[in-house]
């Protein structure tokens, strides 16, 4: 009684089984034509459309409109380069005039071209490495297209594209050098003794903020902590400040014009802090000498406590403190970031100089 | 079944043999290999035209278009160095190859060029390959400076510094041997990274390779000091002229003698890498 159900049992779940093969086998069909078909007109499609080529502004990739019929079109519209209108707005091509198309395949969504040995020509590293980014963006930007594939004479280039390698197939052109990752410009930042190394994180944050304001101060721009295009191209061109006065030995130079504490090394700026000193000129400047560290420190007449206070002259001290404007605002102690406070507390040790310096000498 | 398992000892028999007489073989080609000139025979002429490796590393040094091993728009001082090696030798480059990558060059046995000029320094594999020239280039440590730093006149002079290097390069071995300074050096990923360190002053001194300092000081001279000399490795690229291909390593030897005494080799260095490494001073 029972084995005639079971046969019908497993009849049923056979035909379900293939009912379920059919689905799967139909469903990667479907997507396959589906992608055929939205890509396939943009690869290659004979009707007239917009599309986007690559040039360069100041060594900036720049996109301009351009209305071809098909991929080749386009291809020979970055050829061509600028138009005459475009030139006067300082767009340029790195690409060598006279570059001639060999050939242009599209296959499994790479397209693959072919150009002339004009293409090679020149040595400037910079021209080299920009013109395969104009055609790597050029092609990108084409719906459908994942990567590019470049051929010179029938041949692959070796080594004459320094950061490529032509060898396979280009999915992204090289991030461009003259905008720097925030990565980056923490680096920069700590290389020149802004930042501690620990703060290149390439996340946004207070310490990066407090980096750039004292490199701001550094270099007399408006105090405001923003990391603008104006920083950036200050800091492309910093170099490591430099102690004001000459001497071995580790020391502390206390900048009031700029409000910035600079830990010096045998003439050799280590860090350099951001500080908010006496209002009113109520920090005194002169030659002194750390005398008393404490790590927790009680101001009697202002009752407040000041963590990490190294005194260098009667109660005056640097020491951390909640608020640290980019002006004098204190009594006349040198107020620190928190971040900053330890680390002033274990360099300026008994005994250490402290110069205070009222103006740039 | 008996014609199946008589089948199986022949071909058995068949390998054997086969493996006796490359076994028995194996030195016969060694030696022929070693000694393309029996003792007492003359010479054989220089051929007339020329095979020429590359190693395609970088537009400086060789780089080119590789279609099907053959190197067509080839460039750099490698490429120069080969042309002008070639024509005193009273031959022509034919055709350029790519030797890819330089470990083939440790394959052994008999080449399928006459001259290799890939950055090869001398190493038992690669004398293994062919027979190695005196060196062309210096594959020492140039001592690049920061802006306004004194120039040194010694290796004690740069103890006081804080040295830079590209991480696990020979330069990096030689700031933890030769030099030896007081402070731990900076270690940089890249030649960019590395230029950037100096130009914003993190460290004082870089130890560059020789070849690369014309391009890391290129376009950037106002921002960084100068090229104040060079720490000798004791080493340098050297021609690899391939066994049996006919060429007299002392041919090649004399050829690149003569263009180091008469400026060609310098010349080179300066419109390809930028600067003359044998103009630098050497730090002792």
């Amino acid at each position: 009684m029972w084995f005639p159900r079971v046969a019908r049992r497993i009849r049923g779940d056979e035909r379900e089984l293939r009912r379920v093969r059919r689905v799967r086998l139909a469903i990667p069909a479907a997507v396959g034509a589906c992608a055929l078909v939205t890509a396939a007109p943009a690869l290659g499609g004979p009707e007239a459309r917009h599309g986007q080529v690559w040039f360069v502004r100041d060594g900036e990739p720049v996109a301009v409109s351009r209305t071809a019929p098909a991929m080749p079109g386009l291809l020979r519209a970055l050829l061509a380069g600028p138009t005459r209108a475009e030139r006067a707005k300082g767009l340029r091509s790195a690409i060598p005039a006279g570059t001639d198309v060999r050939e242009l395949t599209i296959a499994r969504r790479i397209v693959t071209v072919d150009l002339g040995g004009r293409f090679v020509s020149g040595r400037d590293e910079a021209s080299l490495t920009t013109r395969i980014g104009q055609l790597v963006r050029t092609f990108r930007a084409v719906p459908g297209v994942v990567g590019v594939r470049i051929r010179v004479e029938g041949g692959i280039p070796v080594g004459l594209f320094p950061g490529y390698n032509l060898r396979r197939t280009i999915r992204a052109p090289l991030a461009s050098q003259s905008a720097p990752s925030l990565r980056d410009t923490q680096q920069l930042l700590a290389d020149l003794g802004f930042m501690a190394q620990t703060g290149v994180t390439g996340r946004p944050g207070d310490e990066t903020s407090v980096a750039v304001l004292a490199f701001e101060k550094w270099t007399g721009m408006p105090r405001d902590g923003v990391l603008g295009a104006d920083v950036l191209e200050a800091l492309s061109r910093a170099t490591r400040p430099e102690p004001t006065r000459h001497a071995p030995g580790k020391r502390v130079e206390l900048l009031l014009d700029r409000q910035l504490a600079v830990a010096i090394v045998n003439d050799r700026v280590e860090r350099v802090f951001h500080i908010s000193s006496g209002s009113g000129g109520r920090t005194p400047s002169g030659s002194f000498r750390v005398y008393r560290k404490e790590r927790l420190s009680w101001s009697v007449p202002f009752s407040v406590w000041m963590p990490w206070a190294s005194y260098f002259t009667g109660g005056i001290a640097f020491h951390e403190y909640s608020y640290v404007p980019a002006y004098p605002a204190s009594h006349g102690c040198v107020r620190m970031m928190a971040r900053d406070a330890p680390l002033m507390y274990a360099f300026a040790t008994t005994g250490t100089p402290v110069d205070v310096i009222r103006g740039r000498v | 079944m008996r014609r199946r398992r008589l089948r199986r000892v022949r071909n058995r028999r068949a390998v054997l043999a086969i493996a006796v007489c490359a076994i028995a073989a194996a030195p016969l080609a060694a030696q022929a290999a070693q000694s393309p000139t029996p003792p007492g025979a003359a010479p054989p002429s220089p051929p007339a035209s020329l095979v020429v490796a590359l190693g395609l590393r970088d537009p400086s040094l060789d780089a080119g278009v590789v279609r099907g091993g053959e190197v067509v728009l080839a460039r750099g001082f490698e490429v120069e160095l080969a042309r002008l090696l070639a024509r005193r030798l009273g031959a022509r480059v034919e055709r350029l190859v790519e030797l890819r990558p330089a470990v083939r060059l440790i394959a052994g046995g008999a080449s399928s060029w006459q001259l290799a000029l890939a950055g090869i320094e001398p190493s038992p594999q690669a004398r293994a390959a062919g027979v190695l020239s005196d060196p062309y280039l210096p594959s020492d440590a140039a001592v690049v400076l920061r802006r306004h730093l004194p120039r040194p006149r010694s290796i004690a002079d740069l103890r006081g510094h804080l040295l830079c290097a590209l991480r696990g390069s020979d330069e990096a071995r030689a700031i933890a041997t030769v030099v030896r300074p007081k402070a731990a050096p900076l270690l940089a990923t890249g030649l960019d990274r590395l230029r950037e360190q100096l130009r914003t002053g993190a460290c004082d001194v870089a130890l560059v390779p020789v070849v690369d300092t014309g391009r890391f000081l290129r376009g950037h001279g106002s921002q960084l000091g100068p090229a104040a000399g060079r720490i000798p490795s004791g080493r340098g690229f050297v021609v690899a002229v391939g066994r049996g291909g006919g060429l007299d390593v002392a041919a090649v030897n004399a050829a690149l003698q003569r263009m180091r005494n008469d400026g060609t080799l310098g010349r080179l260095a300066r419109t390809w890498l930028g600067l003359d490494p044998a103009t630098l001073r050497i730090l002792r």
